[in-house]
């Protein structure tokens, strides 16, 4: 079982398939769950307190919105751990974790960075790239290293 | 009492970890944030209509939640507009949409940029006037003064007193903020003194500023009120401009507030305290340099040219430097007046008038605005002339009086 | 700031999302209530959320795919289900997640489409649906009352 980013990190579709191939999806809900369930001082909704765009200079620059850095706080640490991804570009309705069209560039450039195998594709829009679309993930999946398919 | 219901359009915030200090600054003015529900449909739809293609998808729900409040399909008494410090795409929306929504509705907008060390403190006085607009509308549509009532605005830098009889400056008083309410009390008196009254006669108070609720207590003030909505309604009373478009702008000695009125109620406004560079500080440090006092400074400015004294920098410190090279260097005391003036107003200029649509006239209220050469630099950078009425110095006191007589009994 | 106290240390919540022309949220629901053996089940308009250790999570979850397994798709949540955090009640509006499910929703059809044709290709085409319970239980107007007042999507 590989540990594969996905992104958007919102994403229901990704998270099901990568978890339906036998994988461990890392997506924002690992992130913010994590926070949800550690005690400290409250900081409604998300548990982000004004620590983590801190935390986040590890990712961007100071000069760099403290809405990136917060969530590159949640994002680097996930990105770290990934051993593969799968990318659907143009996911340009993935709000709240996914909102920020900055966050995601940086989000992109740190996986290609990384050197894990990565996957990129594009939404499906009917039957046929619905078909072609899990077979190229599963597909992906199955040739990962410590990959197979559970 | 009913809770003011302010819609938060915003991007980052729950990001920055500043979601609670928005939460708890709504919380302490009686106010509730909500976040307007819509569906993907609606925000597909509102980018297509409202024609600004931005990429980030939180920026898109921003747009089509204002669209929402425009069209009147969800409710909401006020919008606060928030987005990270820094980030261009956000500013460019939070802009328009601060620009779009008083254009198309009677909501108030107040907007925000942001970073992970915004606190509630810093977000209440813009809350408090946005629930205010809210909540007494009828309040602040007294264009009158009647009765016998008195202001006092307890700033940063001094206390001003005003009494007020049948819509009729009668007493004024002004002391230096030293200890907060011995300054209170001694403007009070001299107002009192002037206009031959006792403290008896005086039918209703009202206060403002920095001070306004510790000396709220002590005179037993009928109206405690922010100075954002005090002040624009005094400006345009005593301009005269009750109704329609100003914009007022009043450089303080803390922090400074550009606000664009209509019919004497703020639309949207700013408040700008971070650099004390661009505060009345500055000018009385450069008149304390200068050898003149504050009230000397105006003209002596009036006298020089700005330009001839190179200023590299807004800070206070750095720039205080500059004009002390500049005097050695031989430039000479008229141009130095002139560029410190200059230096604030740009500041001011750049920094918050880019964030309201000046609509003239300019009214320019506050100790400041005796300046003259401060009020001729703010002119010229905005190509208009500045109208400072009478009693410019006494605005929050005087809008705190005028608003007052809506409590003197009988009314 | 005030101190935070979490709940729900040590578990996990998943959402179950069913598009299917032959299973309802509702059948979904009942379904996994039976199966559920201690883990929380919470229905919703889209499907369920499910709360409970990992290990009985994962274990439910393998059952609830099985029920029909290209008609049913599983995603991780941070918070517990009904967190007033994140509830529409308490926002006056949709969670911004939500939108994201409404676009992805739209596009299950064709992963559906996707995963039976993989399944014929490969041999292993998977069942279809089991048969809807035979008497339909009537959903207590309480528990209908309950699930308007916690609607959090």
């Amino acid at each position: 079982m590989a540990k594969v980013f996905i992104y958007p990190a919102t994403s229901l579709i990704l998270s099901d398939l990568v978890a339906r191939f036998g994988h461990k999806p890392l997506g924002a809900a690992l992130g913010i769950r994590e926070r949800i369930q550690t005690a400290g001082l409250e900081s409604p909704p998300l548990q982000i307190t004004p620590e983590e765009p801190k935390r986040g200079l590890k990712y961007a620059a100071v000069e760099v919105p403290s809405g990136v850095r917060g969530r590159m706080a949640i994002y680097g640490p996930l990105i770290e751990e990934a051993e593969a991804a799968v990318i659907v570009t143009e996911a340009d309705f993935a709000f709240g974790c996914m909102g920020c069209a900055r966050t995601d560039e940086l989000i992109l450039f740190t996986l290609r960075q990384s050197g894990i195998p990565i996957l990129e594709l594009k939404y499906p829009t009917n039957e046929e790239e619905g078909i072609a679309f899990v077979a190229t993930i599963k597909n992906f999946l199955k040739g990962l290293p410590n990959g197979g398919e559970a | 009492m009913k809770k003011v219901r302010i819609a938060q359009l915003s991007c980052g915030a729950e990001y920055s970890g500043v979601q609670k200090e928005i939460y708890d600054a709504a919380e302490s003015v009686g106010a509730e944030v909500f976040f307007p529900d819509i569906a993907l449909a609606d925000v597909e739809r509102a980018v297509k209509k409202f024609g600004l293609d931005v990429k980030s998808a939180d920026l898109k729900l921003m747009i089509a939640r204002a669209m929402a409040l425009v069209d009147g399909k969800i409710d909401a008494d006020g919008v606060f507009i928030g987005t990270c410090f820094r980030c261009a795409e956000a500013a460019i929306v939070r802009n328009e949409l601060r620009r779009y929504i008083p254009e198309n509705s009677k909501l108030s907008v107040v907007s925000y940029s942001f970073t992970e060390r915004t606190t509630a403190g810093t977000l209440l006085t813009r809350m408090e006037a946005l629930t205010t607009i809210a909540r007494r509308r009828a309040l602040l549509a007294r264009e009158e003064q009647t009765g016998i009532t008195m202001g006092v605005d307890s700033g940063s830098s001094t206390t001003k007193a005003v009494v007020m009889k049948d819509n009729q400056i009668v007493g004024t008083g002004w002391h230096p903020t030293t200890e907060v309410l011995a300054s209170a009390e001694n403007a009070v008196t001299d107002a009192l003194a002037m206009a031959g009254l006792t403290r008896e006669d005086i039918q209703a108070v009202g206060t403002t500023g920095y001070g306004r609720f510790l000396i709220g207590k002590h005179f037993g003030a009928d109206l405690v009120q922010e100075e954002l909505t005090v002040n624009s309604k005094g400006a345009v009373y005593l301009a005269g401009h009750q109704r329609g478009a100003s914009t007022v702008i009043d450089i303080g000695g803390m922090d400074n507030k550009a606000i664009s009125v209509i019919d004497g109620i703020p639309g949207t406004f700013t408040m700008g305290g971070i650099c004390a560079g661009a505060s009345g500080r500055f000018l009385e440090m450069t008149a304390k340099r200068l050898g003149v006092d504050i009230t000397e400074l105006g003209p002596l400015a009036m006298k020089g040219m700005g330009k001839n004294v190179p200023m590299n920098s807004y800070c206070i410190v750095f720039g205080t430097q500059s004009l002390v090279n500049a005097l050695a260097a031989g430039s000479s005391r008229e141009d130095v007046a002139a560029a410190a003036c200059h230096s604030v107003a740009e500041q001011v200029f750049e920094q918050q008038l880019q964030e309201v649509d000046i609509k003239e006239p300019v009214i320019m209220v506050g100790g400041t605005s005796l300046i003259e050469g401060l009020v001729h630099a703010m002119g010229e950078l905005l190509q208009t002339r500045v109208v400072v009425p009478p009693y410019s110095q006494y605005i929050g006191a005087v809008g705190s009086a005028l608003l007052a007589s809506g409590f003197v009994k009988g009314e | 700031m005030a101190e935070y106290i979490p709940d729900y240390v040590g578990t996990v919540t998943k959402y179950v999302f069913v598009e299917s022309p032959s299973m309802t949220p509702g059948e979904l629901a009942l379904r996994a209530y039976e199966a559920s053996e201690g883990v929380l089940i919470k229905e919703t308009c889209f499907g369920l959320q499910v709360t409970g250790e990992p290990e009985s999570v994962d274990r439910l979850i393998e059952e609830i795919r099985s029920f029909d397994p290209n008609h049913i798709f599983i995603k991780d949540r941070g918070f517990p289900p009904g967190d007033p955090r994140r509830c529409r009640a308490n926002l006056g509006g949709a969670r911004p997640g939500y939108l994201g499910h409404e676009r992805e929703f739209r596009l299950l059809r064709y992963i559906t489409r996707g995963l039976e044709e993989i399944g014929r290709r490969e041999g292993d085409e998977t069942e279809p649906a089991p048969p809807v319970p035979e008497t339909k239980p009537k959903l207590n107007i309480k528990r209908l009352q309950e699930l308007i007042a916690t609607e959090e999507f």
